[in-house]
């Protein structure tokens, strides 16, 4: 496992980086093939593109069709800029924060309330079930659950 | 006032014309939040993310007031063409956490029926808990509809939501203050629920409830975080669309 880790960071590190544009390139048409996939699914069942578009990167990385060093840099670069691509989406709120205030100012706060107790019962509940499932996976099944 | 032109003609209704003005005004309010963020040494409030959000509503709060126009108004006009532009870097954004996760293809192998399993059994339990602490706080059944789906992309949340008798703009409003309260206090949470001594739990956790912002996040933890969160926004979005629906039917909801 240890030596699977250290063989996919030379593979990494024996290439020079491709260059940006070729990069952008295959965000760029992943992303193209994501939109046509994406309407495919019924209105019920919606995945949009960009979730379809994660899976299919990763599926061609497992595959061996594109090469970490084909897309790592861009990559890198747009996940550093997470944050900030979230500043318009967080604006946004402008538009709407009407839904606070429609059913009195009680109810906005105590949606408010709401909404920040469901992300840390969220990231808690998920976090402990997990640390459950691996602790079952190691006392019954005797399964090593050590990475580094 | 020809000069309001340069905002994208804010006293016109219509969606469109310029976008500089959207474009400077992110980059303005995100770099006073880096710079806050940097002399506060990194007081959590100050999250460049937060104060970029607040100051961003405030000023164009500010002008609307100025021009003698509504802020849903002046957002539209004047805010929106340029923040769609990168609000569309999110798409090439997302798809980019499948190279963290990539990177720990070894973890994936060795786990993907502990992750799938956490992720199901961890998202009906939260369901549960969320619906009683809003049903505690009084919130009506429209309200808790909108709660249940926020877990999941945004794209995905809001459809659901109207599905199950939520209003998708609350939904919506919902996904982006888990991403900017998981920003701010991924560290703090971390701590005090002692979630450290498992990666590959704290990476999940953070991947459901903060979305790409939390899986950004994970990433600066380290590299089992960040992949465990990458796989965590994607399988969470499914889950949301398969357990969501008969959840909220099985509590009468709609």
């Amino acid at each position: 496992m240890a030596s699977n880790q250290e063989a996919t960071k030379t593979a990494a590190t024996e290439h020079e980086p491709a260059p940006i544009l070729q990069q952008m390139g295959i965000f760029a048409g992943v992303l193209f093939v994501s939109s046509l996939i994406s309407p495919l699914f019924p209105k019920s069942f919606p995945v949009p593109t960009p979730v379809i578009g994660l899976i299919l990167m990763y599926v061609l990385l497992a595959s061996h069709i594109i090469k970490l060093y084909q897309v790592e840099k861009m990559a890198d670069f747009l996940i550093s800029l997470i944050a900030f691509l979230f500043v318009p989406s967080g604006i946004q709120m402008a538009n709407s924060l009407n839904v606070f205030t429609d059913d009195g100012a009680l109810t906005g706060v105590m949606l408010i309330v709401t909404i920040i107790l469901a992300t840390v019962i969220l990231l808690v509940v998920i976090a402990y079930t997990t640390a459950g499932f691996m602790a079952i996976s190691r006392k019954v099944f005797h399964k090593t659950t050590d990475i580094q | 006032m020809t000069w309001v032109n340069f905002f994208g003609n804010a006293l016109d209704p219509k969606v469109g014309g310029m976008a500089f003005f959207g474009i400077f005004l992110s980059l303005a309010v995100f770099l006073i939040g880096k710079y806050l963020f940097k002399i506060s040494k990194g007081f959590f409030l100050f999250q460049p993310l937060f104060v970029g959000m607040v100051l961003g509503i405030f000023i164009l709060w500010l002008m609307a007031k100025w021009f003698g126009v509504s802020l849903p108004t002046f957002y539209q006009s004047a805010y929106k063409p340029g923040g769609d532009i990168i609000f569309w870097f999110l798409n090439p954004a997302t798809i980019a956490f499948a190279i963290p996760l990539y990177r720990r293809n070894d973890v994936v192998k060795k786990f993907w029926l502990e992750i799938i399993l956490s992720l199901i059994v961890g998202m009906i339990i939260s369901l549960f808990i969320i619906y009683y602490v809003s049903k505690l706080l009084g919130l009506d059944n429209t309200m808790i509809a909108s709660m249940l789906s926020q877990a999941a992309t945004t794209a995905i949340a809001m459809p659901i939501s109207g599905a199950v008798g939520g209003i998708p703009a609350v939904t919506a409003m919902a996904c982006i203050i888990n991403a900017v309260l998981i920003y701010a206090l991924a560290d703090f949470l971390i701590k005090i629920f002692r979630l450290n001594s498992d990666p590959v739990g704290a990476g999940l956790g953070l991947g459901t409830a903060g979305h790409t912002v939390g899986s950004a996040k994970a990433v600066q933890l380290g590299s089992i975080q960040g992949a465990m969160a990458s796989i965590a926004v994607v399988v969470i979005s499914i889950v949301v669309d398969i357990v969501v629906p008969p959840f909220a039917h099985m509590m009468g909801l709609f």
